[in-house]
């Protein structure tokens, strides 16, 4: 379908609601629409013509046309079409209807731009504190233009505690974290307990919240902000460093050097081989198969080594600039990575064959952590969790970038909606990049790696742009602005989504499930967290220290059938 | 001095916590990579721990958030003494690029004091390891300490263009910034 063909029915059932709508190129459409009817275009797109959410964005356009901003980002998969419903509020009044009640999938992002701008979802049905720390005072929102990035405001109270809903009748509250020493951000769950089985749970996260947004908005230059942004996941950094340049040059009209197109490419292939090796391993450890784990890590290592000789650095490869990137593969590079690659599939095959047989890991995890169909709709679910259901969506074939147009691969899918078919799905994407980044280095062109760019960039223009990272989609939106730097600039990683679908995915499990489940999706998490147990009736706090939760999971092991 | 203190105190096996209170978790995988075969710290008596109660180390990761402070004082007040805290990665030393946005408060040595900082973003299992090493007595110090000194004006950090030439001198003029 093309874009004007999915324009006609909302053309012609909003009629003069659409103010005006913007094409910035084959793939990208911006609709300006009231703000009275943005709820209703809204659903009109995820339900009628079955549209995938992204993201919602808030803005603060004061400065520049006097008013308040928000969008809600639409993905049309089969069509490799990317929307943003655009509407504009007023100053004084800053509100909106909250679309949560219609596209569960936007709760999060209403709430965080409720917390950040300061623009109300109207009848939001959860208006709770989500990005914000706990003791931060209600009417400072950091993303307003008055504020300084460096904000101190009045009023900070570090001991104000976080008001959680209360706990269903009968169960016992357990939370989870904030401290997770194997890996990944703090990040806190309240559990509720009957006896072993998770009733439902509550996630006050955000804890790594840096402001990473609003130093790239007043601080920060379009060429340093690459560097910030692959700091916002240590895993899947290289991902946000592409998807924040390819934003800019797609606002900008910047065409990219195939070249760098192409060393862009392999880049996150290596990045999504050490991410996947990386993840499998942790499954292992977290349910128990410390062999797997090492062996993981074992044939990770040489991973690390080459991204290393290509970028000078294991992590944060720092690789792209706008318009191109900052590493060559030289001929010498590339006979190794050549090397390494047949090492790592040479070692790696036995591996997933050993993986997929294993009977007793395969009881373990089938039928932990469901997420079906229904639920991937509503919570806009994707990468591993999404194909592992069956649903066939990658970012890298639908919405092609960098150079994955130009080369073949296939979309790994399962049909086992649970943690069985997301390690299935990640053990054998794998060999999927190991294919692209063969193909890449046979096919890479010579030229340029960066594109000479001597004007400033344009102002006001907007752009958007999507990356498969190991985890799922990750999506970057921005405002081109003054001083060299973007108005505005939105990202959404994978596990911003992924998460939301947790407290369906644990419901109803066992407790000793909720680390394997939670780890499934790769938020990263951890077998050793610390676990408190509080009874709700006396009070009374009980440290159950990680060991015992990591037994009562290994227990799990030889027990002969899931209920 | 700390070090001779550390060989006293820490003779046998060092039991670590490892902290995450908002770093961008690079750090973490890399002190992950120490535990495992290439690396494998173990062979150190050095051991992974999950409860602070059992620690003698604690590796902090990311700057010092708001939102995380005061679960940082809770771990480290937990840890029996005598106690090392080693701060991995710059932002854990020096509170990284976020140093000075609203969220953050600074490096870990704001809220919970420092003995070892381990610098690099992320830094190397081999750095990790060195640093531990060094702590313990294990290996000697390979570096001189210096003192770094101030430009002889002040040179904005952000903001270049509110650099203005005057007589050969570059004249840092602060604006006013939305
Ligand atoms: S020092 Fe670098 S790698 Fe480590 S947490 Fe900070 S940004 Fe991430």
């Amino acid at each position: 379908m093309k874009p004007s063909e999915i324009l006609t029915p909302i053309k012609q059932r909003y009629g003069t609601a659409i103010q005006r709508i913007d094409r910035l190129d084959d793939r990208r459409l911006v609709l300006h629409v009231d703000a009275g009817a943005l709820k209703s275009i809204c659903r009109f797109l995820f339900r009628d013509l079955d549209a995938r959410y992204i993201a919602g964005i808030g803005a603060d356009d004061r400065p520049y046309s006097g008013r308040f901003m928000v969008a809600h980002n639409f993905a049309f998969d089969r069509d490799g079409l990317l929307a943003s419903v655009l509407a504009m509020l007023p100053a004084d009044a800053p509100e909106v209807d909250s679309i949560a009640g219609e596209v569960p999938a936007a709760s999060w992002s209403e709430r965080e731009f409720h917390d950040l701008v300061g623009i109300v979802p109207r009848n939001h049905p959860n208006p709770k504190r989500l990005v914000l720390p706990d003791g931060w005072p209600d009417r400072v929102h950091p993303l307003r233009k008055e504020r300084p990035w460096n904000d101190r405001p009045d009023g900070y109270d570090e001991d104000r505690p976080f008001a959680f809903d209360p706990a269903p009748p009968g169960c016992v509250v357990v939370p989870l974290g904030p401290f997770h020493p194997t890996l990944d951000e703090p990040a806190h769950f309240r559990l509720y307990v009957d006896g072993e089985i998770v009733r439902g749970c509550e996630y006050r996260g955000f804890m790594v919240h840096r402001g990473i947004e609003k130093l790239a908005e007043s601080v920060l230059t379009y060429n340093d902000i690459p560097m910030a942004a692959e700091r916002i996941c240590g895993i899947c950094g290289c991902v946000h460093n592409v998807a924040y340049a390819q934003a800019v040059e797609q606002a900008a009209s910047i065409p990219v050097p195939p070249r760098a197109e192409y060393i862009r490419t392999i880049m996150l292939e290596i990045e999504r081989l050490h991410s996947h090796l990386l993840w499998v391993g942790l499954a292992g450890h977290i349910l128990g198969y410390d062999t797997l784990f090492m062996h993981c890590f074992r044939i990770r290592e040489p991973v690390m080594w080459i991204a290393e000789k290509i970028s000078g650095n294991r992590k944060t490869y720092a690789l792209c600039l706008i318009g191109g990137v900052r590493w060559d593969i030289t001929p010498e590079l590339h006979d190794e990575l050549d090397q390494v690659l047949n090492r790592l599939e040479a070692q790696w095959r036995p591996l997933v064959s050993a993986l997929l047989e294993d009977r007793n890991l395969r009881r373990r995890a089938a039928g932990i952590g469901v997420a079906d169909r229904a639920l991937i709709k509503e919570q806009g679910l994707i990468g591993p969790v999404a194909r592992a259901a069956g649903i066939d969506i990658d970012c890298r074939r639908d919405h092609p970038y960098a150079a994955y147009d130009r080369v073949d691969f296939d979309v790994i899918l399962a049909q086992d909606p649970d943690v069985w078919g997301r390690i299935s799905v990640r053990a054998r994407e794998v060999f999927e990049s190991i294919r692209i980044i063969r193909q890449c280095l046979v096919k890479l062109p010579a030229g340029l790696l960066q594109a000479p760019i001597a004007d400033e960039l344009p102002i006001g223009r907007i752009g958007m742009s999507s990356v498969e990272a190991p985890r799922g989609e990750s999506h970057h939106w921005l405002i081109t602005g003054e001083n060299h730097r973007p108005r505005r600039w939105r990202v959404r990683a994978p596990t911003y989504q992924n998460l939301q679908g947790i407290p369906a995915m644990i419901r109803d499990q066992r407790l000793a499930d909720m680390t394997i489940t939670l780890g499934s999706i790769d938020p990263c998490f951890s077998c050793t967290d610390r676990l408190e147990t509080v009874d709700v009736r006396t009070g009374a706090v009980r440290v159950c220290p990680p060991e015992e939760l990591r037994d009562r999971l290994r227990q799990r092991w030889n027990e002969p059938t899931t209920p | 001095m700390l070090q001779n203190l550390c060989q006293k105190m820490f003779r046998r096996s060092l039991w670590v916590y490892h902290a995450n209170s908002g770093g961008c978790n690079g750090c973490d995988i890399e002190v992950l990579n120490v535990l495992t075969p290439y690396y494998d710290v173990e062979r150190f008596g050095i051991k992974l721990v999950a409860s602070p109660r059992h620690a003698d180390v604690m590796l902090c990761q990311g700057p010092a958030m708001r939102s995380t402070a005061q679960a940082l004082r809770r771990a480290y007040e937990a840890m029996p003494s005598p106690k090392l805290v080693f701060a991995v990665g710059s932002c854990a030393g020096g509170g990284g690029l976020w140093y000075d946005t609203y969220s953050v408060l600074g490096p870990v040595e704001t809220v919970i004091p420092v003995h070892y900082y381990i610098p690099g973003c992320p830094p190397r299992p081999e750095a990790i390891l060195y640093g531990v090493a060094l702590a313990l007595g294990l290996v000697d110090k390979q570096v001189a300490a210096t003192r770094i000194g101030h430009a002889a004006f002040p040179v904005p950090r952000y903001h270049p263009e509110d650099l203005r030439p005057e007589g050969g001198l570059a004249i840092y003029q602060r604006q006013e910034k939305i």
